[in-house]
């Protein structure tokens, strides 16, 4: 009756709209962006024993991906190496990480600001975490995730960034408390 | 039990038709797999930031909890009410194939009107019935995204009768249900069931899904061990459309249209023959439809603004008389920071209900038509006042034609002494304004011998000048992710509610019409109840190993409803009782081998003061991932007893047993 009227009108009211992207979910693509980092970081000569140890990634605090992460690194290698999704409850515990998350924000210190750790490529999401230390930070401008990536943090951590990294993420540097 | 034969037809129809029509296009529903992608593309895509909602619900100052698509899935459940079985607090009871008593917190009942049910923001409760039709949320489970069920007084951002809770449907972004499904079941309570759904898009930013599907319920058994003859089928169709308008604008244009025809075995007066009371099998059909639109707008500071409108339509057939109902509704939320320290969220709404409630068996209401107007506005701030400890507190204000203004305010305090540990607390007041049935039924509810040859008859008078129900809500709770693989959330509340609905009667009197001559005993709905309650949740999530996770509930409620001692002879409306005092379920799913999975679920429920007795309930569910096209689940429920009550009669509807049951299903996507 009138109600299959007002169907047929709001059926035809679905006109083809302006142009724009399409939206995905916020962690699916830092999920896949972490999944680069291992693609265009290289890492010191002896952080793996064997051509067959697994890439780790782990997560510092509560974890934000759900499953996108382990969906993204599942089955996949870099340079013949699987990678290894894991949860670490204290900073001490991410020795033997290659990329570390930080999910939550550290307390007793300025915002942002991880301890340099060798071998370790340290990646947040918090306001300022490059600038304070970290070495690549996830940034939301616009709806779409942007890199920081802080190129002496870089170097503290004995990690190489390729320039093709670089050339899509704006460079900061660590800022004094 | 019958129906195997012809479930047996049915299915082979459906996959003979499956296997001649095989596909021609291949996609599966899963999300795009963006490491295929470049990293500059990567950085080019539009994100929708669910994370802000999400950290909210592990942070918030309220007892929530959410069902994943994964628990869904894995629930082997065929409706939404025995999903929400699940949730620590909620009480599911079924009554007949068709009738569920879902409540939070207590007050349990067919009608339970404390909890406000939404579907992607649109409301559910139906203002004929004065509560939440489940058979006619029939929706696809495989769309819902997520349901979240927050217990208590649900916050200031949510909408009207928000007073023990709130139920949260959210369906699935069309972008998400793209390709083809095609899905069968059969079982022998659930004798068919069929979906068909299809996913695409439209132009280069829309996204849309249309699905129509088809279900067919069995009888329950009488207590007495017959057909209770309440079986119903249902048909229901429906689409959704997401639109990316701009890097700062979205678009959800959804609908649907819902059609059934149901059994419901009544006990009626029938006012040209008293003192019959007749118990028979009565006709029940409605139809319903609803449209709804919502914009999210990012605006250049950042914030954000969301604008819904919805019309719902339905039109009841039940107790003998034809109701109908239209709904429209405006909605406008506001989210912004101010500073850092701050996160406001206001908005205002305005809905507009046209009721006709036509006379029925024994029922009528005075006035039959009317146009309801609620108005409402709201706002929350949650201030950070130190790093790990915050303040929300906010008011919703509402103005209705039955009780004019009322406020509702609530605060929370929520303090994260580490990252992996919340410990929270709020006060609340919530209220729950009387509605159509309330201040217009008039009904011969029930007649009674008053010595030989002579008879009275309960004369139900509605109350157009009650006060609101109001709850004073005090509550206290802690959540730990206490290691990578256990986590622990505990609820406390204690509540306070005045003016409930009871049920008062007046000094009777003799008439002489309709013949013959009788008493009639006035039962008018009055306004002074009062009940406290104090109980709790406790909810333990464990992942034993990656291939296996416990998940465990259990709700203690004690509630004592006060009668006032001046009251003649007092009932309540809603009574306590309606709820058991504890409840405990425990749920198992394990991935095994050759992408088969097994998942089981035990549930407890306590004995019901009306006198139905407790019972446990065992379901279990053998899935099949057969390969990325093909699904297979194999569902037993109820498997310990061949039958039992869940739920005692309730306003002249009888209560049915529900019977031990098989469910198979195939699911086919391309």
């Amino acid at each position: 009756m009138n109600l299959r009227i007002r169907f047929a009108i709001a059926l035809a009211a679905l006109l083809p709209a302006l142009a724009g992207g399409q939206a995905t979910g916020e962690y699916q693509v830092k999920a896949a962006c972490l999944f680069n980092f291992a693609k265009f970081v290289e890492w010191p000569a002896q952080t793996f024993k064997s051509p067959a140890d697994s890439m780790s990634i782990c997560i510092l605090g509560p974890n934000p991906f759900g499953r996108s992460l382990d969906d993204a690194v599942d089955g996949k290698t870099i340079d013949g190496r699987k990678f290894v999704v894991r949860q670490v409850a204290e900073i001490e515990q991410a020795g033997g990480c290659q990329i570390l998350f930080i999910a939550l924000r550290p307390k007793k210190r300025a915002p942002g600001a991880p301890p340099a750790m060798a071998g370790v490529l340290t990646v947040g999401e918090s306001d300022g975490f490059a600038a304070g230390g970290g070495v690549i930070g996830f940034k939301l401008e616009g709806g779409r995730v942007r890199l920081e990536v802080n190129l002496e943090a870089a170097e503290q951590a004995r990690l190489r960034i390729s320039s093709k990294l670089l050339s899509l993420a704006r460079i900061v540097k660590t800022q004094g408390m | 039990m019958k129906i195997i034969p012809s479930f047996a037809s049915r299915a082979c129809t459906v996959m003979l038709a499956l296997w001649l029509a095989r596909p021609l296009l291949a996609q599966d529903t899963k999300p795009a797999d963006l490491t295929q992608i470049s990293l500059e593309d990567l950085m080019n895509l539009q994100v929708t930031s669910v994370s802000k909602k999400e950290q909210k619900l592990g942070s918030a100052g309220a007892a929530v909890f959410v069902i994943t698509q994964e628990d869904i899935r894995r629930s082997g459940a065929t409706n939404i009410p025995d999903l929400l079985r699940m949730v620590p607090g909620v009480n599911v009871a079924q009554m007949s194939a068709s009738t569920w008593a879902i409540s939070i917190r207590g007050f349990n009942d067919v009608f339970a009107d404390k909890v406000l049910v939404l579907i992607d923001g649109r409301s559910v409760y139906n203002p004929i019935t004065s509560g939440v039709s489940w058979d006619q949320q029939d929706l696809p489970l495989e769309d819902i995204e997520r349901i979240e069920v927050i217990r208590g007084p649900g916050g200031t951002v949510w909408g009207a009768n928000a007073v023990n809770g709130v139920i949260n449907i959210i369906t699935k972004n069309a972008k998400n249900t793209q390709g083809g499904l095609v899905s069968a079941g059969g079982g022998s309570e659930t004798t068919a069931q069929g979906l068909a759904q299809y996913g695409g898009a439209i132009g280069g930013t829309g996204t849309y899904r249309v699905f129509g599907k088809y279900s067919d319920i069995d009888s329950t058994t009488t207590p007495g061990g017959g057909s209770a003859q309440d079986g119903w089928q249902s048909l229901h169709g429906g689409f959704r459309s997401d639109w990316v308008l701009s890097p700062r604008d979205t678009l959800t244009v959804q609908g649907d249209l819902q059609e059934s025809r149901e059994g419901q075995n009544l006990t009626a007066v029938i006012p040209s023959a008293l003192p019959l009371e007749l118990t028979f099998i009565d006709r029940f059909d409605a139809s319903a439809g609803n449209i709804l639109a919502r914009w999210n707008h990012t605006l250049a500071n950042g914030s954000e603004m969301s604008l819904q409108v919805y019309d719902d339509h339905s039109s009841t057939f039940s107790l003998g008389g034809r109701d109908r109902q239209n709904t429209v509704d405006l909605d406008f939320q506001h989210h912004l920071s101010l500073g850092s320290r701050q996160d406001i969220v206001w908005g205002f709404g305005a809905r507009v209900a046209d009721l006709y409630l036509g006379p029925g068996y024994a029922i009528a209401y005075v006035p039959p038509s009317r146009t309801d107007v609620l108005l409402s506005a709201f706002f929350q701030d949650q201030v950070k006042i130190t790093g790990s400890l915050s303040l929300a507190f906010g008011s919703k204000f509402e103005h209705n034609d039955y009780t004019g203004f009322g406020f509702e305010p609530s605060a929370q305090l929520v303090w994260n002494p580490t990252a992996r540990q919340s410990l929270w607390l709020s006060a609340a007041r919530a209220i729950r304004q009387p509605d159509a049935v309330d201040a217009s039924i008039r009904e011969a509810a029930a007649t009674f011998p008053t010595g030989p040859g002579s008879f009275g008859v309960v004369a139900v008078v509605g109350n157009p000048s009650q006060r609101v129900e109001r709850l004073n809500d005090f509550e206290v709770g802690y959540r730990i992710q206490a290691t990578a693989r256990v986590s622990v959330d505990v609820a406390t509340f204690l509540n306070f509610y005045h003016d409930l609905r009871t049920v008062e009667e007046l000094a009777p009197y003799f008439v002489t019409s309709p013949g013959p001559p009788h008493l009639v005993v006035p039962a008018v709905f009055e306004d002074i109840g009062t009940a406290h309650a104090y109980g709790g949740e406790l909810s333990l999530d464990w992942k034993p190993a990656n291939r296996w996770r416990l998940s465990s509930g259990y709700s203690l409620l004690h509630m004592v409803i006060f009668k006032d001692a001046a009251n003649v002879d007092s009932e309540i409306g809603d009574s306590g009782s309606g709820t058991p005092q504890q409840q405990f379920q425990a749920r198992s799913a394990l991935n095994l081998p050759h992408h088969f999975e097994w998942d089981s679920s035990v549930e407890y429920v306590g004995r019901l003061a009306a006198g139905i007795p407790a019972y446990t309930r065992v379901d279990t569910r053998l899935g099949w991932r057969i390969n990325e096209h093909w699904d297979f689940s194999a569902v037993g429920q109820n498997l310990l007893s061949p039958r039992h009550a869940e739920f005692p009669d309730d306003v002249g509807l009888n209560h049915m047993l529900i019977s031990r049951s098989i469910f198979v299903k195939l699911t086919f996507r391309f």
